[in-house]
């Protein structure tokens, strides 16, 4: 489903280069849900990126679904993001001056779906996260919680290979952190989703099937135990 | 991506950023306006200068002539000879001629206007006034947009069809020899030039009356004897030209007979005027076409028969060279605004896309493309562009209210509609074509600018 080969990135600040991933390996099978650990700076975000290729990493290739996103131009990027990948922001970012319902549809729209279908899709979607009777209600109308729901919501609705999750919960009390981590589960049981799920609370990470720690660029064990460094100047982890 | 979401979501834009639609609209209403304006104000000047000159000029109409060449025995307008002789003179203007050019297509009528020249009416009462003789075929007179006020027309010899000016400024001799003496002893006397003018506007009744024809007094041989014609009947009296008053019409004294009488009158006084006299042969003929567009062409096929043709085309072409420059004129104001509004659409839309660049962002992220944002951001421009236009479509109605009701009041009431300048149709969808251009094109440089927004760059949060 999703293969990390090789990557590497770095940031050029003029002549300067600051490393932020060594020579990443993973496979992520179909369905699974993984999280992406690590603390501030830790380069899961960048990983998290590179991989629905809003950036492109220095060295390295990244297939998702077979295809090698890292040759892809920006317009095929585009079109391969609408059809295979799916976002859940950490502020949700939905768009304020659009209904719920008209939130959730968005990625269809760049699809030219039809507006019945989209209707239909996006209400039956609203109504597997909960938020059913808010479909008409603007985002500024709803709670951190509802919102990140519609985000859910939304990154479901083109039935993606893989929903990337930045901090799903980093906005969110407890109480709602449990329950969109509940949904989430309850949504990759039930739809067979793939989620990777970049956090940096072990809480949440715990409840994931796997976890890839990271630590200052270097993919780490699940324990953050560095292995193999030494030898490769990088590590795989698999199962 | 459905063209119905693209104006949707472009709509939401409008309707969200007020000031940023406000600017742009305000830019772009002025812009059309003046362009509606400024194309009205020329075509109203148009129209109302192809009124006047359509009242005196019929723009409809082919005046044919004998084609002068070299006749057969002399005389003139090549219709000298005694004989009528096609071969020996070809460019004769001739009834089976005639015959011809009215089966002609295009051609409504074609009648021969037999020039008899100038000469005098006088009443059975003894009024006086000099009048042109024409001979025509009385009954074709309402194909040339002749109407008649009193009566109508007739076969029967020796009746004739009176112009409205004809019925005007009849006066006894006695007083006409005076006021005529009065000019030549004081050309400037105000008061004389009064009452001439009033005296050339008095009405006569002269529907069913009769009248007599006679030549011009020999004032130099006081012993010559005028010669008069038989008595003629009024069976009809012409309509004013539309928008002429009494004084032009009193300028425009025709009698209209017919061919017949026309040869009656030419023996009895001895009438000689080139062709005026031969059996089936005329001086001058009126050819009516069903449409100005079609002149040049059937002008063309007349000339083919040897005779010589005269439009007045010439004076629409005049002044149509001189409303290009009013035109050109005008619009380069318009253009030159909307220019300027173009330039304060470019920058709110910039201004805008910078302030959107998070949503851009958001949009690319869930698999918007370059060209899908590109194409929202110009049918976002195109709306403000079409708003503004439709505002601008308002303005000038109120500009052009305010024109008229200036012109109003400053030369009192106008004829028709009571509108000096009216705005075409036409150049409402021109104002408006205009108004969406300028915010497709203005909107081109912000659509591309947002579309090349880096979706990691714009979602990333400080």
């Amino acid at each position: 489903m999703l293969r990390v080969e090789n990557v590497t990135h770095f940031f050029k600040n003029g002549s300067e280069s600051t490393p932020v991933l060594h020579d990443i390996n993973f496979t992520v099978k179909p369905g699974e849900m993984v999280a992406l650990l690590g603390s501030s700076g830790s380069g899961k975000s960048t990983l998290l990126n590179l991989m629905a290729g809003l950036m492109k990493p220095m060295e390295g290739d990244i297939y998702i679904a077979d295809h090698n996103i890292v040759k892809m131009s920006e317009n095929k990027l585009s079109e391969f993001r609408r059809k295979h990948i799916g976002f859940i922001f950490q502020a949700y970012e939905l768009i304020t001056s659009l209904t719920v319902r008209e939130n959730v549809e968005l990625p269809l729209v760049f699809q030219s779906v039809s507006p019945s279908i989209r209707k239909q899709k996006s209400l039956s979607l609203l109504d597997k996260v909960g938020i059913l009777d808010k479909a008409d209600l603007f985002p500024s109308q709803l709670s951190g919680g509802q919102q990140q729901r519609v985000s859910i919501a939304r990154s479901l609705i083109t039935e993606p290979s893989v929903i990337f999750a930045d901090e799903p919960t980093g906005n969110l009390d407890s109480k709602t952190e449990e329950e969109i981590i509940g949904i989430l589960l309850q949504l990759n049981k039930t739809m067979n989703t793939t989620f990777i799920i970049v956090t940096h609370e072990t809480d949440v990470a715990e409840q994931m099937q796997r976890i890839f720690a990271l630590r200052d660029g270097y993919l780490v064990s699940e324990k953050g135990s560095l292995v193999g460094m030494e030898s490769k100047g990088g590590i795989s982890v698999e199962d | 991506m459905r063209i119905s979401d693209i104006s949707r979501l472009a709509w939401d834009q409008v309707k969200r950023r007020k000031v940023v639609t406000g600017l742009c609209m305000a830019g772009i209403s002025i812009g059309c306006a003046a362009i509606i304006v400024a194309l009205s104000i020329g075509e109203s000047a148009k129209s109302y200068s192809e009124k006047e000159l359509n009242q005196s000029f019929k723009m409809d109409e082919i005046t044919v002539t004998a084609n002068g060449g070299i006749p057969s025995q002399g005389g003139k307008g090549g219709g000298g000879a005694s004989e009528v002789s096609d071969k020996l003179d070809p460019g004769k203007l001739t009834r089976q001629k005639l015959d011809i050019i009215q089966g002609l297509q295009h051609v409504n009528a074609a009648a021969p206007f037999q020039d008899l020249g100038y000469i005098q009416m006088c009443t059975m009462d003894n009024k006086v006034a000099d009048v042109q003789i024409i001979g025509t075929d009385l009954r074709l007179l309402t194909k040339y947009e002749k109407t008649f006020l009193q009566g109508g027309a007739s076969d029967l010899p020796r009746m004739a069809v009176l112009s409205y000016g004809a019925t005007l400024g009849l006066i006894d001799n006695e007083t006409r020899q005076k006021i005529y003496e009065g000019f030549g002893n004081d050309p400037y006397n105000v008061q004389l030039r009064e009452q001439y003018d009033s005296l050339s506007v008095l009405p006569s009744q002269m529907y069913q009356q009769q009248f007599q024809l006679q030549q011009f007094q020999d004032y130099s041989n006081q012993a010559s004897k005028i010669q008069q014609s038989a008595p003629l009947r009024v069976i009809g009296i012409l309509n004013k030209a539309s928008g002429a008053d009494d004084l032009m019409e009193s300028y425009n004294k025709i009698i209209y007979v017919s061919l017949e009488t026309a040869q009656q009158l030419v023996e009895e006084l001895n009438i000689t005027n080139g062709t005026v006299g031969q059996e089936g042969v005329y001086n001058s003929a009126i050819v009516k076409v069903d449409s100005i567009d079609n002149i040049v062409q059937v002008e063309k096929l007349i000339q083919k028969l040897t005779l010589t043709t005269s439009t007045n085309l010439y004076q629409l072409e005049q002044l149509a060279d001189k409303f290009k420059m009013v035109k050109k004129v005008a619009l380069g104001v318009g253009v030159f605004i909307l220019i300027i509004a173009s330039i304060s659409i470019i920058v709110a839309m910039t201004m805008s896309t910078h302030q959107r660049r998070r949503q851009i962002g958001i949009m690319k992220v869930l698999g918007a493309n370059m060209g899908q944002i590109r194409n929202m951001f110009i049918t976002e421009a195109a709306l403000l562009g079409m708003m503004g236009g439709m505002l601008g479509v308002l303005i000038s109605y109120l500009i052009v209210f305010g024109i008229n009701k200036l012109i109003g009041t400053a030369s009192g009431p106008v004829p028709g509609d009571g509108n000096i300048i009216n705005i075409p149709i036409m150049t409402i969808p021109i104002g408006i074509a205009f108004a969406v251009m300028t915010g497709v094109f203005s909107g081109i440089y912000p659509a591309i600018s947002a579309s090349r927004t880096n979706a990691l760059t714009a979602i990333k949060r400080d």
